[in-house]
């Protein structure tokens, strides 16, 4: 389980820490046992704990475990490893020195290892930013063009007098047409914020990758009468840990983009199945293929929405895919382009745990 | 002189209670407006509607709120309406009696049919809660015969395990209403069966095998996703 560092940030209890600080603890314990053995001077004691407060200190979240490394190094010091043995003696003269110092040592090291975490988390956080604001800007701009156009259309209509019902009809179509892009673009967007950056937070449940398959089949098919779709699963009842609602959203990108990006496609293959540990998603046209000189930037987050040339007039896939990107990769999957004979092939890989299904 | 059904529109936004109300009375039906939870309830006990078509964000109550509070009296039938990403605001809707919901953004197709469907099931469901039925169902080449506890397809059985065909049973009864995973489980196996759908994923995974042709490509059972199932309706 990682550990939330925004939850109660100095005193934070994890079972990781505890058995970090049990380990190093013990094994100090250990050496000190064993050095004693060799060397009947009670020298090495303080440098082996002050050197185990320091690891704990380090390798553990916020002040708890490093300060109780520093109390409990101290008393064990006294009692275990300084005459007398197995007794407590406080008049034992460099005892408030030792105690200051295992202190010291727990502070200053917690102090810098909590301010290095922060420091990493306000780069981790300021680069999301920077992609957001380069989301952002990049929606706006795809934004700006159906709005043109609806505000365009519906103005001619109002407008214009004398329109025929035919002329106002094909106004009103485009607008409807580009209402529904927007509605796309809009659900695309809130899949992002439902990914929310980190894998932990996705409400992965077990589903029937068939189930996901024969929606996002249905939908398409609504919305593009004219293109075949043939949906295949196996035999056997694939169920794969994911956040449905986001994976029928890849796939939905992934079929759209297939229908209108691939050109010249009339029919498309949506298949699942099971490669050992992963489920294999495709999506298979039989298009004119992803050219070749985009090929490789498809999937690295360099293709930009003005760089791709938008030569049929139709909006680029850049945020469609890359929507599909985050979402796969939120899942631990990987993602995977390539072109056919003919058409296009788009895949994606879920990871599946092993188990067996045998229950009726 | 016909008596068009009365449908209650509760909706804040103005353009879309404007394009709903358009539609519903084009196709026959008599609608009302009310823009706020407190006026809807208002409204409910003074016109008694036929059918609540009820948004679930309003400036002044939730609408859950007004559906728990409808609930308390009335059973009349109510299509929730909300946005795509709130799947567990309709997964709660229909748990607590909503009897259907609609997706922003719907088209008329769509509004249209689920408030036809809410509104027959009215008439036609008895109000006792049980499984058992009487009688037959049929939509395209799938037959329930309630009576003899088959299920038919092209007129053959296909045998169905005893859990099998009570949730094809339960999803008959409903037919083109979406029952969510918690509610077919809590009736299947009784409400101390918990929130394990996997035992509900595949039983339908089973039926589907027995009932479609191609199970990735059901004609009968459809998944909602993320928030149930619905059995065809017939037309």
């Amino acid at each position: 389980m990682p550990h939330n560092p925004q939850k109660n940030r100095l005193f934070p209890i994890s079972l990781r820490d505890f058995l970090i600080f049990a380990g190093i603890f013990a094994c100090a314990i250990g050496v000190c046992a064993l050095l004693r053995v060799a060397d009947s001077s009670d020298g090495f004691a303080s440098p082996v704990f002050v050197l185990a407060v320091l690891l704990i200190s380090r390798f553990t979240n916020g002040y708890l475990f490093g300060t109780l490394a520093a109390l409990l190094s101290v008393v064990c010091i006294n009692y275990i490893f300084t005459y007398p043995y197995w007794a407590v003696n406080f008049t034992l003269s460099g005892y408030p020195l030792t105690f200051l110092t295992m202190l010291g040592v727990s502070l200053v090291t917690c102090t810098m290892t909590t301010k290095i975490k922060e420091q990493e988390r306000l780069r981790v956080e300021s680069e999301k930013e920077k992609m957001r604001a380069n989301l952002l800007r990049s929606v706006s701009h795809d934004i700006r063009t159906p709005l043109t156009s609806i505000v365009g259309a519906t103005s001619a209509v109002l407008e214009t007098p004398g329109l025929s019902p035919e002329e106002q009809r094909a106004f009103l179509e485009d607008a409807r047409e580009e209402a529904q892009w927007l509605i796309r673009l809009v659900e695309n967007l809130l899949s992002i914020t439902r990914i929310g950056g980190e894998s932990e937070q996705l409400a992965k449940q077990e589903e029937a990758a068939e189930e996901i398959l024969g929606e996002a089949a249905y939908k398409f098919r609504r919305r593009f009468p004219q293109i075949q779709v043939a949906v295949s699963a196996p035999d056997e009842l694939l169920l794969v840990p994911m956040d449905a609602i986001l994976i029928e959203q890849v796939l939905s990108n992934l079929l759209e983009n297939a229908a209108i990006h691939g050109g010249t496609t009339t029919k498309i293959n949506l298949s699942v199945r099971r490669e050992g540990n992963e489920a294999v998603f495709v999506v298979q046209d039989n298009g004119r293929g992803i050219p070749a000189r985009e090929l490789p930037l498809l999937f690295d987050g360099t293709l930009k929405h003005s760089e791709t040339p938008a030569g049929d007039g139709k909006r680029n896939m850049g945020l469609g895919l890359s929507v599909c990107m985050a979402i796969v990769r939120a899942h631990g999957g990987t993602m995977h382009a390539k072109n056919l004979s003919d058409g296009a092939e788009f895949s994606f890989r879920l990871p599946v745990p092993e188990k067996e299904f045998q229950e009726s | 002189m016909t008596i068009r059904e009365k449908v209650l529109i509760v909706e804040d936004e103005k353009s879309i209670a404007h394009f709903i109300s358009t539609i519903l009375s084009s196709n026959g039906y008599d609608p009302l407006l009310a823009r706020s939870g407190a006026e809807a309830l208002t409204m409910i006990s003074s016109h008694c509607p036929d059918l609540v078509i009820l948004d679930l964000g309003l400036p002044d109550m939730d609408g859950i709120e007004i559906l728990r509070s409808l609930r308390e009296w009335s059973s009349l039938p109510v299509v929730v309406v909300s946005a795509r990403s709130h799947e567990r605001d309709k997964v709660e809707a229909l748990d607590l009696g909503a009897d259907d919901y609609l997706t922003k953004p719907f088209g008329t197709a769509e509004l249209l049919a689920r408030v036809r469907t809410a509104i027959r099931h009215t008439r036609t469901t008895s109000p006792s809660g049980e499984i058992a039925q009487r009688g037959t169902y049929t939509v395209g080449e799938l037959t329930i015969d309630y009576n003899k506890h088959q299920v038919l397809v092209r007129g053959e059985n296909v045998h169905l395990t005893l859990s099998e065909f009570r949730i094809v049973a339960l999803l008959g009864k409903y037919a083109g209403k979406v029952l969510s995973y918690d509610y077919i489980i809590k009736e299947l196996w009784g409400p101390r069966a918990g929130g394990n759908n996997q035992i509900l994923r595949v039983n339908m995974a089973n039926i589907r095998r027995k009932i479609e042709k191609n199970p990735a490509e059901p004609e009968y059972l459809f998944t909602e996703v993320g928030v149930g199932y619905r059995l065809a309706e017939n037309e």
